[in-house]
């Protein structure tokens, strides 16, 4: 691995500024998924900022009707969190769904939200990758998965991110041109190679999340073996009941396309009963949202099998549940 | 010290070093490094298969900070595990034949440097046609891995005993199946690493290295350096498993052999995880068909297997490996007619070897599921069916081995009680199953792989003025407990305070020669070996006791810390007095213990027929009980219910551990794991993609253990840890099928698998039913 310049900021005005967007910086917390990247040449990054000594990054609270979640809380104190468990329980839930406890332990919510897309072609040693030619979003020119494609088909693998869209989740941004709210799905962008809408320097500083209250929420995630693994493919959902009706219905995906995404047009079932032909446009439109490509070990074939049928599963028992 | 004798053998007791190993204290062969040794590193084929025209190594030698760099130019000498299969060379000449085989490698200052040289190595090749499948290196026009093997076949074993011909004539079911099961890696914890210090001055080479078999390392690193074995001293530390991926001499070794004389001082080596799974000896990706003849009441009247085993780029144990796979057909079943086909194949893909269950695991895992699919057709029980095939009493098998003590009955007894098999077979709810399946596996190859007339096991007892005993074993624990076990024995047999024993292991300059850790030989064979020298030292302590209370020998009893008359404990000595009087004249004393399989044990006369003999053979059996997840298609194992008869359980903590190691191995095997080429590279060499279980897959494993009590094992005992492993994958599969209705004949049974199987059913289901609307007239007429 390459020799490091790392530097330790105790603000986010000083870690702002201590980057300065300088090409080949990168901002360091838990490191899980950044430090595996480098070890394997992937990243080349040869200054860091560290900020794990920013408290500002590691505060939970609650006011307003919304948690407000530093980007530096570690996935462990998310799951563990009274605030989280009561008014967002769904956020624990993901969360304890990501890797396994030592990486849960050091990985933050910052580091998972933004973490980097993932590919059987470019996760790899240096070694491998020099033999086998390299590909598109690392060295190379082609992309190994879609050799006539133009674009990255690596994929958004995170499990927090679609639990905190179904919730409505808003960033805070600060960066060396200021600092802005948004949409937590406006961050993403539909490119493998450069799936984070963010400038040069640019730090997640917190999400806000809404209460929870009020949705019925869930997350699954289907992978290979139970810990450790990356979702193949991961549903959040949140639904609203009224009687025997759709009251509002939300899906977010992750880990079957470029970026963590919401379904759209469920807009359209508010009011109606999720009889077989709800579920049948479910499905339709899950099919159309997600785009598992042959970027992991199982194939794209299965992960959509499994999207369909956990979005259906989801939905169809918490709107069970939410009935109870 | 302690008044009474000590117990020693059948003791619940933890590993005599695993208290270091759990607190991180024991020290691993990488956490010896000395700190100014040089960094060795390898550079490795970036091609499966390829004529070597040029390996241009000159930027990296006049890198500032390289002490060397050495090529397949610096070794013609080929190895290999077999003294009839040696054509691996250390570092590739003129043809690579597996992606990631060492073709240079370089001695460097640091990490760095080294790094940066191997960056500048050129290869000039031409490259030749990727042979990767079974199916692409028997095709006839296949380009060929090896001069003088047509058809890339490594070893081809044909033998027939009884008369398969008549026992299919006389079944009232044949049924014959095609399983497939994929190539496995061992997946130890620990990457391999090893340090070779070469002493100019001496010309000697210590080398310390993460082996099971310290011995055959010694042997083949002075071959290929060209030295005497006098000159070399191997040390192994501790090893954090092994399994198989350390039962040869691998090319690590010898390269930083030949990396540390060229550099003329130290030089360390870590292999990566990717490196150490390239360097793989796995077991091989098999094809198995399986032909068995049935009587009505589920007696197996004939056998016929053909394995088909893709060997990967050269030998290593392949004949041995595809010899296995047909032997162990035999030992478990009273099977009188057994005919076998085997064909060990070269492919462009890295070296297969011994993995624990060494050859035996997928034909088992063929013959027990065809065994249990003819058993449903015959409407038997499968357990049921397993105890009509027993056999009868100590015997012989048609291929000759010796079955001397079985405890397989019992074993079977034991899990179908606790599982409570007879009310869940068949009765559980949808998606949930349970199933059975049995194995067993040698304890110890009654002939050894180099034949040299010695014992096949010798332990040394050395007692000095100090009172203390030296244990001197050159058994390589690798985890399994062999330094407990000879431990355990010492002391039951002298009785001794525990605090009065030390095991010293594997330094060849120290220890006595042992042949390693492979086919489940040590506890057998060491066991016996220690066994025979605590007695004999033993008897040299009563002699001295006697002498020192002017009795007769038989008039002294020995109560491990002192020695009585008979009938008089007043008149004693202590263990010090009676140690000092062994010494008189003599001074310190060495005791040797040996043991050796007698012939009638080696296995029959046919070619090859030495593989598979063994003195006792352990048995299992066990049962699973699984959930299968409609939606994803996982599978999760609930519960599993393992038996094992081991003779004699020397420490039975120990030996629920191992099979519990087994059977998880087992499972990784059956669930999940396997390893992924693409264009003949590997690349699932890492432990996220490689995809063994997790604890979050691991049930609970309820363990019975069975004594038979062998005859000729120390104490009874037999092995322990291999036999419980080749059960698991066809259990497993039972148990989807009594889950799903679907049955598998292709391991790991991952989620992508049984979704395609159920898209398939659904499929069928889907054109029967539009076949039903279209001709409702024929519909149900069978």
């Amino acid at each position: 691995m390459q020799e490091l310049d790392i530097v330790k900021p105790a603000s986010v005005a000083e870690a702002v500024s201590l980057h300065g967007g300088a090409v080949g910086a990168r901002y360091l917390a838990g490191g899980t998924d950044l430090v595996p990247n480098m070890r394997r040449g992937l990243q080349k990054s040869r200054k860091l900022v560290d900020i794990t000594g920013i408290e500002e990054l590691r505060q939970i609270a609650f006011e307003n009707g919304a948690l407000r979640i530093g980007a530096g809380v570690t996935l462990e104190a998310l799951c563990a969190s009274d605030l989280v468990r009561r008014h967002a329980p769904l956020l624990a839930l993901a969360a304890s769904q990501v890797a396994g406890p030592t990486h849960r332990a050091a990985a933050t919510l910052g580091g998972n939200l933004m973490q980097d897309t993932r590919c059987y072609f470019y996760n790899q040693s240096d070694f491998w990758r020099t033999a086998n030619e390299y590909c598109m979003k690392a060295e190379g020119t082609i992309c190994r998965v879609a050799p006539s494609s133009s674009r990255c088909w690596a994929s958004y693998c995170g499990d927090v991110a679609p639990a905190m869209l179904v919730l409505g989740a808003e960033v805070d941004i600060s960066g060396p041109t200021g600092n802005r709210r948004e949409p937590l799905a406006a961050l993403y962008a539909d490119d493998g190679l450069q799936h984070l809408k963010l400038g040069p320097g640019d730090l997640l500083v917190s999400v806000e999340v809404p209460a929870q209250s009020g949705w019925t929420a869930g997350y699954e995630k289907v992978r290979v073996r139970g810990t450790i693994d990356f979702p193949l493919a991961g549903i959040a959902v949140a639904i609203k009941r009224e009687g025997n009706r759709i009251a509002d219905l939300r899906v977010a995906c992750t880990g079957v396309n470029a970026y963590p995404g919401l379904v759209p047009n469920l807009e359209a079932w508010r009011g109606k009963e999720p009889d077989e032909a709800f579920f049948a446009a479910l499905e339709k439109a899950v099919r159309k949202e997600i785009q598992p490509m042959e970027s992991t070990l199982t194939a794209a074939g299965y992960r959509k099998r499994v999207a369909l049928g956990l979005a259906r599963k989801l939905v169809g028992e918490l709107f069970e549940s939410a009935g109870a | 010290m302690n008044t009474k004798p000590s117990k020693g053998v059948g003791q619940r007791m933890p590993l005599y070093d695993g208290v270091e190993k759990v607190t991180g204290r024991a020290k691993y062969t990488a956490d010896l490094f000395p700190r100014d040794a040089l960094v060795g590193r390898i550079y490795r084929s970036p091609l499966p298969h390829a004529e070597l025209i040029e390996v241009d190594v000159s930027a990296a030698r006049s890198l500032p900070g390289v002490v060397a760099v050495i090529t397949g130019a610096d070794c013609d000498i080929p190895y290999g595990i077999l003294p009839i299969a040696q054509n691996e060379f250390p570092l590739a000449r003129d043809r690579v034949r597996y992606f990631g085989e060492p073709v240079a490698a370089v001695a460097a200052v640091d990490e760095e440097t080294a790094e940066r040289a191997l960056k500048l190595i050129r290869l000039h090749v031409r490259e030749l046609p990727i042979i990767d499948s079974i199916a692409k290196a028997r095709a006839p026009d296949a380009a060929l891995l090896h001069d003088k093997k047509p058809g890339n076949i490594e070893r081809e074993v044909h033998n027939e005993f009884g008369d398969t011909a008549a026992g299919f004539a006389a079944a009232d079911l044949v049924r014959e199946q095609t399983y497939h099961a994929a190539e496995v890696n061992h997946a130890q914890m620990e990457p391999h690493a090893a340090f070779a210090a070469w002493e100019p001055e001496r010309e000697q080479l210590t080398l310390h290295t993460c082996s099971m078999v310290p011995y055959y390392v010694h042997k083949k690193v002075a071959q290929c350096l060209g030295i005497d074995t006098a000159q070399v001293r191997v040390i192994k530390p501790y090893v954090g498993g092994a399994f198989g991926a350390r039962v040869e001499t691998l090319n690590f070794e010898i390269i930083v052999s030949l990396l540390a004389r060229a550099a003329r001082g130290a030089v360390r080596m870590q292999l990566t995880r990717e490196e150490s799974m390239l360097t793989h000896r796995g077991r091989p990706e098999s094809e198995t068909r399986v032909k068995l003849g049935m009587t009505r009441d589920g007696r197996i009247t004939a056998c016929e297997c053909e394995v088909v085993q893709r060997g990967g780029a050269y030998a290593g144990y392949g004949i041995i490996t595809i010899l296995y796979a047909g032997a162990l057909l035999n030992g478990i079943y009273d099977v009188k007619n057994v005919k076998y086909d085997g064909y060990r194949v070269y492919t462009n893909t890295p070296p297969c070897g011994a993995m624990r269950g060494h050859g035996t695991v997928n034909t088992r895992v063929a013959f027990e599921s065809l065994m249990t699919s003819m058993a449903a057709e015959l409407d038997l029980d499968p357990i049921e069916v397993r105890r009509r095939n027993r056999i009868p009493g100590p015997s012989v098998t048609p291929n000759g081995l010796r079955v001397e003590s079985y405890g397989l009955p019992q074993c079977l007894d034991k899990v179908e009680e606790a599982s409570g098999w007879r009310q869940l077979r068949g009765k559980l709810p949808k998606w949930k199953g349970i199933g059975m399946a049995c194995s067993h596996f040698v304890s110890g190859s009654a002939k050894p792989v180099h034949f040299t007339g010695e014992p096949h096991a010798t332990i040394v007892l050395k007692l000095d003025f100090d009172g203390g005993i030296s244990i001197l074993s050159g058994a390589a624990d690798v985890g399994q407990g062999s330094t407990t076990i000879v431990a355990q024995v010492v002391v039951e047999v002298l009785g001794v305070d525990w605090r009065r024993v030390r095991v010293i292991t594997n330094d060849s300059a120290v220890t006595p020669k042992d042949n390693g850790s492979y086919s489940s030989r040590v506890t057998f064979m060491v066991g016996n070996a220690t066994l025979d020298a605590a007695q004999k030292l033993k008897q040299v302590l009563v002699e001295a006791a006697a002498r020192r209370l002017q009795v007769e020998p038989d008039q002294v009893e020995c109560l491990g810390e002192s020695f009585h008359v008979l009938g008089d404990p007043s008149r004693a000595v202590s263990f010090s007095d009676a140690t000092a009087e062994a010494l008189v004249d003599t001074g310190t004393l060495h005791v040797k213990g040996t043991f050796t399989c007698p012939i009638e044990f080696q296995g029959g006369k046919h070619r090859g027929g030495a593989v598979g003999s063994t003195m006792g053979f352990s048995y299992a059996a066990q049962v699973v009980e699984v959930s299968v997840d409609p939606v994803t298609c996982r599978v999760s194992v609930d519960k599993i219910w393992a038996a094992l008869d081991c003779g004699f359980a020397i420490n039975p903590l120990a030996v629920e551990g191992q099979i519990q190691g087994g059977v998880f191995m087992g499972m990784g095997q059956g669930l999940s794991e396997q390893t992924r080429y693409e264009n003949g590279k590997m690349s699932a060499a890492n432990f996220l993609d490689y995809g063994f279980p997790t604890m979050a897959e691991t049930p609970p494993i309820e363990v019975f253990i069975v004594e038979s009590i062998d005859p000729n094992g120390p104490f009874g005992a037999k092995e322990a840890s291999e036999g419980p492993l080749a059960g698991f994958p066809a259990a497993l599969a039972d148990a989807v099928r009594d889950a799903t209705g679907l049955e598998f004949h292709e391991w790991p049974l991952t989620p992508e698998r049984i979704a395609k199987a159920m898209e398939a059913r659904e499929r069928e289901q889907r054109a029967a039913a539009r076949k039903t609307v279209r001709q409702p007239a024929t519909a149900g007429a069978a």
